[in-house]
């Protein structure tokens, strides 16, 4: 009986442990979200007397927020197309490749994802500054490109793993010779692997921060870069509104990847690390 | 190293000693066989047997390490896949899935230097041939398996290759279905004359869309000749035993019993008369005998002809499958199974004792295998 | 079909990138580690002699309490982290309807696709000094400028990521668990937990293996997390490197401290791996 008993206890643990680990993830983007529309001028206690949109109209008119929104964006669709352009690539001259080399190619080009960032990001830095690279704009792009590229080959050669062996045969067979069989067959069913890629780098462009801030300058600087110093120099809620926006872009990107790619597909495609 | 022979004008394959290795199996062992034009061919083995390469060594996914592939009189060396007229239907047929039927049967079509005009009444006709009119439009995911194979074979037969390769066509399909695609495949690829060849390890396959039938073992050729060759007359205890269901007597040669017949003495001390010319005395060897050409009669059967054999034994087990009854009768050389149609009559029951009558031209002599 | 085929050049441009970008800027760093920094002036010049003083100064006291807080927090982070995930990632896998699984994986994967400044932000607001939970938590007695709890909170900000990627992890590992193997024993006279503890968890040990791997090199690499909650009091590792290069442009020292952050990565990650392969033959 004693073990029904113990049982009973286990199992009222476990539940209240689930239950706190959701709260503890959903409640302080709830608070965030609500504090955003927060009417006050200054950081005060939950909850707000009344809402308004002050903060995000100060985020918009900042210019410091604004410019970095821009760098931001420009940098992510630059090192999206980038990244797509070697990691496609690579991704199916890997998927070609006998046994033996590919394991580790493969792992030598996901590399990236294991090396602590803010070193890829110092030595990429030092690199530059050797080589005469001083723009700040190159600089970062550099430093995205290499940290997009491991996903966008990943999600490419999960895509390319799902496709039959024998649809490329069936190609060569009826006489198509290889190329066309890789852009009339390989290439369009590959196509779900290559849009999840494109998502997740563009996510992780966005997101960067350790990278970014080894290579960024006064004068190019990132979003998140922007509201890290804002936090630091003045803890104040135009960053909430920052992280509403952010947030409304991380839905409208999981959107997108669920009307593409559908979610179980994608995160079968590495997602996460 | 091959060697050079004149090609046989009107095969339109021909394998001449060719040897395939992968790493340190040998998949093929000096494999030489001719397809003539028309006739329908089946490479009949267990996995392993080398019937698989052999289909990738003619389609061109493989290059040989050593003989010659000629097709039409045209050596296939160093020639890829799309430079051959060979036709290929894979087992899990496949089709396209982003492409729709018509696109599908199209491919080949396009690829081989059709005129873009001519290509739609192309596809027209091969889908009327597998029966599948106003299938144009969609897609592969939207058909039943008996349909995917349909449009796969239209897709095959639509740039009217040479020759045409089935693997395995009918294993993805249920038994119903087979049954009823079996007989149209057979009338599809007779009225379009095609060469074709079957690889398959099912030997009801093979036997029911053959004319001829190569048995494989292990990377060679254990016989080929026609179904029935190779049910009644196998030269060989593997392909006795994988093809249908045999008995077995082990022994050597007793007296020759003249008229070609031989005795065979088995280890139980039974004796039985086997058509066996070419017998050497004193020689071990085994026969076997197909199920359903022995007879069973109850304890007081009469001979028929001299040369019949007859061994009692006890009936251990009846099945009633139907169409057939199955009979397991324990003898004095071990287990014997009995076939006969299920006919009206008195019957023979478990218990019963029995005398079986086996005819001496109803058993083969092979090579002595262990039981 | 012959592979190989035209696979190299396609490696090529890709190929060039990482070169350029990654590995000859991470041999340059090892080599910068070696040199020898005046104090005043910025980074080193091509000229400066070699020196293993940049390794030498890690080894003193200041530097190895660094060290050891950043593996403690991660070490127990990456603990809670799965003691956390594990009966979560069971209760979505067998207590959910499908309708509601699919609910909450693409609530988890939004979590991880959203940017990690608004996560480690969103906890300073709630639970910081400046922020929501203010009061509460000097009515419980908890200093919120205490070191301790900004420890607990840079482990919160860890765990508000380790969380939802290990349990995405291991919603595959207990799918593949048959849940009858449990029932079977139950039948035999095993109560609840005992069965869990000697069925389902060993058959998920790979997963959950892999899991704490991932969230502990991603627990020591992190950056912004301490940066954000830590308020200059609880400092990473990677913390540590950009200080000595933006506050004090001690280059080789920022190598370093670099070099033996990677070092540390990339063999945890390879003699993990390999235990993993090993003992589950992959």
């Amino acid at each position: 009986m004693s073990g029904r008993r113990l049982d009973d206890c286990l199992r009222l643990i476990g539940l209240t442990m689930i239950g706190t680990v959701i709260c503890f993830l959903v409640v302080p983007i709830m608070v965030t979200t609500l504090m955003a529309f927060d009417a006050r001028p200054y950081l005060g206690p939950l909850p707000p007397p009344a809402l308004s949109l002050r903060w995000f109209s100060r985020f918009f008119s900042d210019d410091y927020f604004i410019n970095g929104l821009g760098t931001s964006v420009e940098l992510a669709c630059l090192s999206v197309v980038l990244s797509l352009g070697c990691g496609v690539a690579i991704a199916v001259g890997l998927d070609r490749m006998s046994f033996a080399g590919r394991e580790a190619l493969t792992s030598l080009f996901l590399s990236p994802l294991i090396v602590p960032p803010v070193v890829t990001g110092f030595a990429l830095l030092l690199f530059l500054a050797q080589m005469g690279v001083i723009n700040g704009f190159a600089r970062l792009l550099c430093g995205h490109i290499i940290i997009t590229i491991p996903y966008t080959i990943r999600a490419t050669l999960a895509g390319l793993a799902g496709i039959d062996r024998s649809l490329t045969e069936a190609a060569l067979v009826l006489g198509a010779r290889e190329r066309s069989a890789f852009w009339e067959i390989t290439f369009p069913l590959a196509r779900t692997g290559i849009v999840s890629g494109a998502i997740f780098a563009f996510a992780v462009s966005m997101d960067d921060v350790s990278v970014s801030i080894m290579l960024t300058d006064a004068k190019t600087y990132t979003l998140p870069i922007a509201l890290i110093s804002s936090m630091r120099a003045n803890f104040d809620l135009s960053i909430a509104a920052a992280s509403v926006m952010l947030m409304l872009l991380t839905l409208a990107l999981i959107l997108i990847l669920e009307k593409a790619v559908g979610l179980n597909r994608a995160i079968g495609q590495g997602v996460f690390r | 190293m091959a060697v050079s022979m004149p090609s046989q004008p009107g095969a339109v394959v021909e394998f001449r000693d060719v040897v395939k290795c992968f790493g340190q199996t040998v998949a093929l062992d000096r494999m030489t066989f001719t397809v003539s034009a028309g006739e329908t061919v089946s490479l009949l083995g267990p996995s392993g047997c080398g019937k698989t390469t052999t289909l990738r060594l003619i389609s061109g996914f493989e290059e040989p390490d050593a003989g010659a592939i000629e097709i039409a009189g045209e050596s296939m060396i160093g020639k890829r896949p799309y430079e051959r007229n060979v036709g290929l239907l894979f087992q899990h047929y496949a089709l396209f899935p982003h492409m729709t039927v018509a696109e599908n049967v199209a491919y080949g079509l396009r690829h081989r230097g059709w005129a873009k005009g001519e290509i739609p009444a192309r596809v027209a006709e091969m889908l009327q041939l597998v029966q599948l009119e106003g299938f144009e439009a969609r897609r592969p995911a939207q058909l039943s398996g008996g349909q995917q194979q349909r449009v796969a074979l239209a897709r095959v037969l639509a740039t009217s290759p040479k020759l045409v390769l089935l693997d395995e066509p009918l294993s993805a399909l249920d038994a119903k279905l087979r049954e009823q695609l079996r007989l149209e495949l057979k009338q599809i690829l007779t009225s379009v004359g095609s060469t074709t060849i079957v690889v398959t390890h099912d030997q009801e396959e093979a036997m029911s869309l053959a004319d001829r039938i190569i048995v494989m073992n292990r990377g060679r050729i254990e016989q080929q000749g026609s179904p029935d060759e190779i049910y009644m007359r196998p030269r060989t205890p593997f392909v006795a035993a994988f093809i249908g269901r045999a008995n077995w007597f082990h022994g050597h040669v007793g007296k020759f019993l003249g008229n070609g017949l031989a005795q065979l003495v088995t280890t139980a001390g039974t004796q039985l008369a086997i058509r066996y010319p070419d017998a050497i005395q004193g020689a071990s060897f085994s026969a076997c005998v197909r199920p359903e050409r022995i007879a069973m009669g109850g304890p007081d059967a009469s001979a028929g002809d001299p040369s019949d054999n007859l061994v009692p034994g006890k009936v251990v087990d009846v099945v009633n499958m139907g169409a057939e009854l199955h009979y397991v009768v324990e003898g004095n050389d071990g287990r014997i199974v009995v076939v006969e149609p299920n006919r009206a009559g008195p019957r023979v029951r478990n218990g019963d004792q029995v005398w079986l009558r086996i005819r001496a031209d109803d058993c083969v002599a092979l090579p002595r295998s262990e039981p | 079909m012959k592979s190989d085929r035209g696979a190299l050049p396609l490696l090529i441009p890709g190929g060039f990138a990482f070169l350029a970008f990654f590995f000859l800027p991470l041999a340059g760093l090892l080599v910068e580690s070696f040199r020898l920094y005046t104090p005043g002036s910025i980074g080193t010049s091509a000229s400066a002699p070699f020196t293993l003083n940049n390794y030498a100064e890690l080894l003193t006291s200041a530097f190895l309490e660094f060290f050891w807080e950043t593996l403690r927090i991660s070490l127990l982070a990456s603990l809670a982290g799965l003691l956390f995930a594990f009966p979560l990632a069971y209760w979505i896998t067998r207590r959910l309807s499908q309708r509601w699984r699919a609910i909450t994986v693409g609530f988890f994967v939004t979590l991880m696709f959203l940017s990690v400044l608004v996560r480690t932000y969103a906890l300073e607001l709630t639970f910081g000094a400046a922020g929501s939970m203010h009061s509460a938590l000097l009515f419980l007695g908890i200093s919120p400028n205490g070191r301790g709890y900004i420890e607990f909170l840079v482990g919160a900000g860890l765990l508000h990521y380790i969380v939802p990627m290990a349990t995405l992890t291991l919603l595959a590992t207990i799918q593949n668990v048959d849940p009858r193997l449990v029932d079977a024993a139950q039948a035999l006279g095993a109560p609840g937990w005992k069965a869990h503890l000697s069925i389902t968890v060993p058959l998920c040990m790979r997963g959950l293996l892999a899991a704490f791997l991932f969230a502990f090199t991603f627990s020591i690499s992190a950056f912004v997390i301490p940066m954000i909650l830590g308020k200059g009091r609880v400092l990473f590792i990677s913390n540590l490197v950009y200080t000595r290069f933006s506050e004090i442009a001690d280059y080789p020292s920022g190598a370093a401290i670099s070099i033996v952050l990677f070092v540390v990565a990339m063999t945890i990650v390879l003699v993990m791996s390999r235990q993993i392969n090993k003992r589950w033959n992959a």
